[in-house]
């Protein structure tokens, strides 16, 4: 009964109650939403980093990182092989073969990082043979006779093997994309002529629109804008392992596209034998033994297990070798703290305050009812469960509009393209997929109650110090 | 029997400078069933004297006995459970539980006893009869003129069968037509349920139906009469 009765007091004052409910809803909402989307960018950057640049666990030479010498390979691969499979939750793992060396085109040229790989294995422990631009080739599928070369847009970029130019098919994928007749026809000025690098296209661009256009519909224009022709040839040159300086001309075969700039400019993917054949690199000799978990919690237990078992070898796991990221979902985790610890804050104060106007306002009334029997416990619990009530209404209602916004919005993304290329050279993804996982909206939730809970306490302790008489000779 | 026994009762307010005797040495024993009216002068201790009586303030000295129980020696839970029981209480105003119906808050108290759904039921139903308001069972109190709260009121005090009923001025707001329905109603459950209401009033007609006037001045009773 009491309960029934509590319930029925929050709406006694409806307006009241409605404006708390909805101030901790809208505060909940706000709180829950923004982590959401700031964890969806940490989530994706982590996603990716490990999907397409570094899987869990990595082995390599102890001497590789320092020195980057060719000749410091793996010995005994078979047995860290052997070792490697041991390891807790182990799915699959590849071999690697790791060279620096320059990529170059005529009149250009970049360092890079040259990696020899097994792309079937590869297949089944990165997504990057996902990230294929479409259009542009494969990832090493395809038989040829050249030597052949899978490479990050950023470097073909660099390579000026990327050209832009306004075409008549250009100019119809743009009225497809929604882009505005008059910008069109502004850039017909710029057909017939090919750009061969990102910035003479956009200073092209830039002269013929507003600076406003620009900024908005750059982007668009300049995906219309993209060309590249199949098999495009590059130089890679190295020292082979008798020091010799080697250099040979690759076909590149498919352009990835992801969102860290530095790996799309830094990584040249080339099929093993290959770089086998030009360096020397016998058979069965790799740099980095790279394997996959079956699920990145393990990742911890994993490297404990293969640095004890391989003592002579580097094990590190994702977060070693980008601590960077692992700081980041660290900090993440503090700011959620910070914010959760804001709202829940504000709440409290909210819930404290109109309990308390609620008490005051109704002293004669809890005068009366300890006069005719209730006890201190149930006129407590009649309070507490009042603000209860009311901070749960809230806050419930708040989870529930988090939820069903996150759920909605993780689906499709939230659209950043607008500011991509600053994110993009971040490794951000231009879209958000807001994203909370269950431990972190239970946790919350959790949060809620019991800060609901926490601040019921003062306003209850008040009411029990009203003394009845002199609340009911009260005028 | 005696159900309420009190003697030499004192209770003194010491706030700052003055010093007032509320309740100046006041000895007085009430029946089962009686129906007695404390009357006086405003200022004069009835409020204090009837809180006394039930429980809800302690004397500053004297003995006060509710069926032979001394109330000094119960700890406060105990007090609060013990006016539940045997003591039912009408205020001025403010005595209805505003989110309840008129049923629910006369079935309250039963409900904070624990009693049955079933019998809950047959006694409000009984008292809202006996009260005349079985049409405004469903009501809540703000849908009720001040005569009829004040009745569900005596209905709520009545409801789990205690020893007394104190009311304090119960006609206090109310016109004199709603004023005698009241006493009337008051006086006819005093008769069927042998209850001792014990009440105070400014009211000369309300005086004029208690069958025992008590006249308190300065805290001293000063004439005790019965009329039967
Ligand atoms: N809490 C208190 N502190 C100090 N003095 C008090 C207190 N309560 C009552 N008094 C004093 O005690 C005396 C008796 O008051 P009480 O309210 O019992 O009179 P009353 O007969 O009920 O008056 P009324 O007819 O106006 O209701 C008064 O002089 C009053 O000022
Ligand atoms: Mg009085």
């Amino acid at each position: 009964m009491i309960p029934e009765i509590a319930w029925k007091n929050v709406w006694r004052n409806k307006s009241r109650s409605l404006i708390v409910i909805t101030a901790v809803t809208i505060g909940v909402f706000a709180g829950v939403f923004t982590i959401a989307v700031m964890n969806s960018s940490v989530v994706q950057r982590i996603d990716a980093a490990v999907n397409e640049e570094l899987s869990h666990i990595q082995v390599n030479n102890k001497e590789f990182r320092s020195s980057s010498d060719i000749k410091s390979l793996i010995p005994a691969y078979d047995k860290v092989v052997a070792e490697m499979m041991k390891a807790p939750g182990m799915q699959d793992l590849t071999g690697r073969i790791i060279i620096r060396g320059i990529a170059s085109t005529a009149g250009r040229s970049t360092g890079v990082e040259i990696n020899g790989i097994n792309a079937a294995k590869e297949k089944q422990i990165f997504t990057l043979h996902e990230k294929l631009i479409p259009g542009t080739g494969d990832f090493l599928d395809t038989e040829t006779k050249y030597n052949k070369a899978f490479i990050g847009e950023k470097l073909a970029r660099e390579l000026n093997i990327i050209r832009y130019s306004i075409t008549e098919e250009s100019l119809k994928k743009l009225k497809d994309e929604k882009l505005p007749g008059e910008i069109s026809t502004k850039l017909i000025a710029l057909k017939g002529e090919r750009f061969t690098s990102d910035k003479k296209f956009s200073r092209a661009v830039e002269a013929v629109l507003l600076p406003g256009e620009y900024r908005k519909y750059i982007y668009l224009i300049k995906e219309a804008a993209w060309s590249y022709r199949p098999g495009s040839k590059i130089i890679l040159s190295f020292i082979d392992i008798n020091n010799n300086q080697t250099e040979a001309a690759f076909r590149v075969s498919g352009i990835f596209r992801t969102n860290n700039d530095m790996f799309e400019a830094m990584s040249v993917f080339v099929p093993e034998e290959e770089l086998r054949q030009l360096t020397g690199i016998p058979e069965n000799s790799y740099h980095r033994v790279i394997g996959r978990l079956k699920d990145n919690s393990l990742s911890e237990a994993a490297s404990a297990y293969l640095k004890k078992e391989l003592p002579g070898y580097e094990v590190m796991q994702w977060k070693e070798i980008q601590p960077d990221l692992a700081m980041l979902a660290d900090m993440m985790q503090q700011i959620y703290g910070i914010f959760m610890g804001i709202i829940l804050a504000a709440l409290s104060f909210g819930i404290v305050n109109t309990m308390l106007m609620s008490v005051l306002e109704r002293t004669r009334e809890i005068g009366m009812l300890s006069a005719i029997g209730m006890n201190r416990n149930r006129i407590f619990s009649m309070i507490m469960l009042e603000s209860v009530f009311l901070s749960l209404t809230g806050g419930l209602s708040g989870m529930l509009v988090s939820g069903i916004v996150i759920a909605a919005t993780s689906k499709n993304g939230i659209n950043l393209v607008q500011y991509s290329e600053g994110l993009e050279a971040f490794g951000y993804s231009a879209y958000l997929f807001p994203t909370i996982d269950a431990p972190f909206f239970i946790m919350t939730t959790i949060l809620i109650v019991f800060t609901g809970i926490l601040s019921s306490v003062y306003p209850a302790r008040k009411a029990l110090k009203l003394n009845p008489i002199e609340a009911l000779r009260k005028e | 029997m005696k159900v309420i026994e009190i003697t030499d009762v004192y209770k003194i307010y010491n706030s700052s400078e003055i010093k007032v005797n509320a309740v100046n040495g006041v000895s007085l024993d009430f029946e089962e069933a009686e129906f007695a009216a404390i009357v006086g002068p405003s200022g004069s201790g009835k409020t204090t004297l009837l809180n006394l009586l039930g429980g809800l303030d302690l004397p500053t000295s004297g003995k006060i006995l509710i069926d032979g129980t001394d109330l000094s020696l119960l700890k406060s839970s105990q007090l609060i459970d013990f006016r539940m029981r045997n003591i039912g209480f009408v205020f001025q105003a403010y005595n209805l539980i505003p989110v309840l119906t008129a049923r629910e808050n006369i079935e309250f108290i039963m409900n904070l006893q624990k009693m049955s759904k079933a019998s809950r039921e047959e006694r409000s139903f009984e008292l809202l009869k006996a009260v005349g308001l079985d049409d405004r069972a469903g009501s809540r109190p703000s849908k009720l003129s001040g005569g009829q709260q004040q009745r569900i009121a005596v209905a709520r005090a009545l409801a789990s069968k205690p020893r007394f009923v104190l009311a304090d001025e119960p006609t206090a707001n109310l016109d004199s037509k709603s004023a005698s329905t009241l006493l009337e109603i008051m006086e006819k459950l005093n008769h069927e349920e042998k209850i001792t209401f014990i009440f105070s009033t400014h009211d000369p007609r309300v005086v004029k139906m208690a069958h025992r006037i008590i006249t308190l001045e300065d805290g001293k009773v000063v004439s005790d009469v019965r009329t039967e």
